[in-house]
């Protein structure tokens, strides 16, 4: 394709090239900024010998393999569930209204940050939270509540709760939106049609026919999701024990403590998170290999039906307890919100009180300014970039380069735990003391991956007859992006915008570090809240993370409505 | 009680409406080794037809009339447990097994070295010897549709359903495809319901041959 050179499509045709620096400097430039601390060089405390004591120290830390062993515990398990039940609930209701009503009620689900989703599933299990209210006293006889452990519970089972519930709609999302590719979704389509001709029952007709290739496009948000478990920190912190922490969790005390030298046993520990994570991924593959080896013959053996009405019925139940759990968080984080006093165990608050609300609105105006100004800043920044990087695509005509598609993600791919104090430490170097502008930064390495992910399909589906008539009548590649391209897409950038707001609302790690503890947002607060006193403050908090979000969603969901209203 | 046991595939009075309105009325029936050939133009209703046989009628359509086979009623019977094989214009093989996997995964349960020579045979007779291990995805078109024919056949069904089965195989394929479908169908004494646009596939089928009108516009559209 001929290209004019014109100065827009200079800048289009070197967009590319800046939307990789910013993706591999920061986290390259991250790692490298914890690995030599990791291994003792670390002049501001006048370590400058290169050596191993950071790791000495670090294996030395009481309680370190219970610390590890939660990490990789917790990301494995709460994965696999949440993996097998999305194949369960697939596999129930494939070809059944109730996949699109249950995508529905999940989806919502994504955009709620992980500290708000925590912070519900809290209020839910917690002693005196809503399910021991539920059952006592009638059941359980209890008129104070009981002595569990739950949250915080020693051996993560709170931890794999929360992270289940959380990544499940994402897995299945994805499933969904492979199933919905015209040409992948109606080939299985067809082929579970055929083993259902050849007398599979529909149940083992997909776990026989659609799973294995399905499966072929879910393993890469699989791995992204088992790396970005495995060292997450918002849901360990809100849920898990603190005798001993997760590896995350205690690496970010470790390098938010006042005595620095801590710093390199930090360091070392990022390390380790890192490796952790690559063994996690590596138990995975041989997991994969050895499911593979196994169902080999059992493809083929002819069986037509394996329990499927049993399977089917454990799905139901599965799928009602897993949707009334994220109800009743709902219900109790909205309740605690307005309640005034509610004593033990009484279902309902005494009174309703609208005190919480209105004291912690007065309270959120900066955090929440905070939050706005930095979300949109980086969303306008992400937005623009990757329909240039899209647009120049289109202009080479042909996608970008395998390496270029895996770089996009690497952010993702990487545990931010391990890259981001070392980024803060090259911020340091370059005399970057704006923290806004650290924030922003930081937040772009999460915001544009998701808004890429999510244009990337729309803008590649546009029908490039479009731009060929307009070239055609004479109109400037420009004026076809600015003027053609761009209110064709109006609906896909809108809804890319409002997720590159939801992940910016929600990020906690790179804000509290970037921003050096200075800059507070709705998420900072929420999570230093949901450990603290007042339960009902941070109910509020949780609920505003929520409804940020949402009201976005909303937003970019009916802007184009109101826009074309006029026509037909 | 000879004719008892002789195949057969009824439609008997299928009456198939969407939203009230009538979309066709059929009565027939299709004895073993003999193809019924279902012609028509778009939106005439031959998918609805198919879909009607196989027990997959979408929730907006309406079906009055009975389905036999063999004599049984099996009209709402489940998809999966009717019998019925069907071939596609597409093979559909399956990309994550092999040639014998596809067709092992059709058969019948069974003793494991029983079937694995009952596939070899097969592909024998076909042209595909010694092309067991292989993947779908590297045969030629011809050989995909093979291997899809075998696919059915060997599920042993009582019936088999043909939905434009050649035409994505150029002429000369076409016809040598055609005529191995025809063979087998009449070699396992199989009653068969062919769906067409092309008028040389229901000459060589050799059986009766419905054309069903095209529905007015405003019928079509919806």
């Amino acid at each position: 394709m001929i290209v004019a050179n014109t100065l827009f499509t200079r800048l289009v045709r070197n967009s590319p090239y800046l939307l990789i620096a910013l993706l591999v400097v920061p986290v390259l430039g991250g790692l490298l900024g914890v690995l030599l601390p990791a291994f003792g060089w670390f002049p501001a405390l006048g370590a400058n010998e290169f050596g191993l004591f950071g790791f000495v120290q670090l294996f030395n830390t009481p309680g370190i393999e219970r610390m590890v062993l939660l990490s990789f515990g917790t990301s494995l398990i709460s994965t696999l569930l949440a993996f097998v039940i999305t194949v369960l609930i697939l596999a129930s209701y494939f070809n059944s209204p109730w996949l699109k009503r249950i995508q529905r009620l999940l989806g919502p689900i994504l955009v709620i940050p992980h500290a708000a989703a925590a912070i519900a599933i809290g209020f839910l299990i917690t002693p005196s939270g809503f399910l021991s209210r539920l059952i006592s006293p009638w059941l359980t006889g209890w008129d104070i509540p009981p002595d569990w452990l739950f949250p915080h519970d020693p051996y993560g089972l709170s931890i794999i709760l929360g992270l289940t519930l959380k990544e499940l709609p994402f897995l299945l999302l994805i499933a969904l939106g492979v199933l919905a590719q015209p040409e992948i979704g109606k080939t299985l389509k067809a082929q579970h049609k055929v083993a259902s001709s050849l007398g599979y029952c529909p149940m083992t007709g997909f776990f026989k026919v659609i799973l294995p290739s399905l499966y072929g496009y879910m393993r890469l948000p699989i791995l992204a999701v088992l790396a970005y478990s495995s060292a997450s920190v918002e849901i360990p912190l809100i849920l898990g024990s603190n005798t001993p922490p997760t590896l995350a969790v205690a690496i970010m005390q470790w390098f938010n403590d006042v005595d620095l030298s801590l710093r390199i046993k930090a360091s070392s520990g990022a390390i380790l998170q890192i490796l952790i994570t690559l063994s996690l991924l590596g138990s995975w593959c041989l997991l994969e290999l050895l499911v593979k080896k196994c169902s080999t013959s059992f493809l083929v053996n002819g069986e037509r039906e394996y329990g499927g009405m049993l399977i089917q019925r454990v799905t139901h139940l599965i799928t009602t307890v897993m949707l009334s759990v994220i109800g009743l968080a709902l219900v109790a984080m909205v309740l605690w919100s307005f309640a005034g006093f509610w004593s033990f165990p009484d279902l309902l608050p005494q009174q309703l009180v609208t005190l919480h609300w209105s004291s912690a609105l007065l309270q959120m105006q900066t955090p929440l300014f905070n939050t706005l100004v930095i979300a949109i800043s980086t969303t306008l920044i992400a937005i623009a970039l990757t329909l240039f990087v899209l647009e120049a695509e289109q202009q080479n005509t042909k996608t970008i380069s395998a390496i270029s598609g895996f770089i996009i993600y690497l952010p993702l791919l990487i545990p931010s735990i391990a890259f981001l104090f070392g980024l803060v430490w090259l911020f340091e170097q370059v005399n970057s003391q704006h923290a806004y502008i650290n924030v922003v930064f930081s937040h772009l390495l999460f915001v544009l991956p998701y808004v890429f992910l999510s244009l990337a399909n729309s803008y590649r589906r546009l029908d490039p007859r479009f731009s060929t008539v307009a070239a055609s009548l004479g109109v400037q590649p420009s004026k076809i992006f600015w003027q053609l391209k761009l209110p064709l897409l109006l609906s896909p950038i809108l809804i890319a915008s409002a997720l590159g707001l939801a992940i910016s609302f929600s990020q906690y790690l790179p804000t509290l570090l970037s921003g050096a503890g200075r800059i507070n947002t709705i998420t900072t607060e929420a999570v230093t809240l949901a450990n603290g006193a007042s339960r009902r403050t941070s109910a509020v908090y949780a609920l505003m993370q929520m409804l940020l979000p949402a009201l976005f969603f909303i937003l970019a969901w009916a802007a184009p409505k109101l826009f074309f209203r006029n026509r037909g | 009680m000879k004719s008892q046991s002789m195949s057969s595939l009824k439609i008997d009075n299928l009456q198939l409406s969407q939203q009230g309105k009538l979309l066709l009325s059929l009565n027939e029936e299709v004895k073993g080794g003999e193809v019924l050939t279902i012609m028509g133009p778009s939106g005439s209703g031959k998918s609805t037809l198919l879909n009607w046989l196989v027990g997959m009628l979408p929730s907006d359509f309406y079906a009055n009339g009975e389905l036999y086979l063999n004599q049984q009623i099996i009209t709402n019977t489940a998809s999966h447990l009717r019998n019925i094989g069907l071939l596609y214009q597409d093979p559909l093989l399956f990309p994550h097994l092999t040639v014998e996997g596809n067709i092992a995964f059709a058969m019948p349960k069974g003793d494991k070295k029983t079937r694995k020579d009952e596939i070899s045979e097969a592909l024998n007779q076909v042209g595909l010897a010694g092309m067991e291990k292989r993947c779908p995805q590297n045969l030629s078109g011809g050989q995909q549709a093979r291997v899809a024919l075998l696919r059915v056949l060997l599920s042993k069904p009582k019936a088999i359903l043909l939905d434009e089965p050649f035409s994505k195989l150029d002429s000369q394929l076409r016809q040598e495809t055609r005529q191995l479908v025809f063979e087998q169908i009449q070699r396992y004494s199989l009653p068969a319901v062919m769906v067409t646009h092309d008028e040389s596939d229901a000459i060589a089928a050799q059986g009766k041959v419905i054309t069903l009108d095209a529905l007015p516009l405003n019928q079509a559209a919806s």
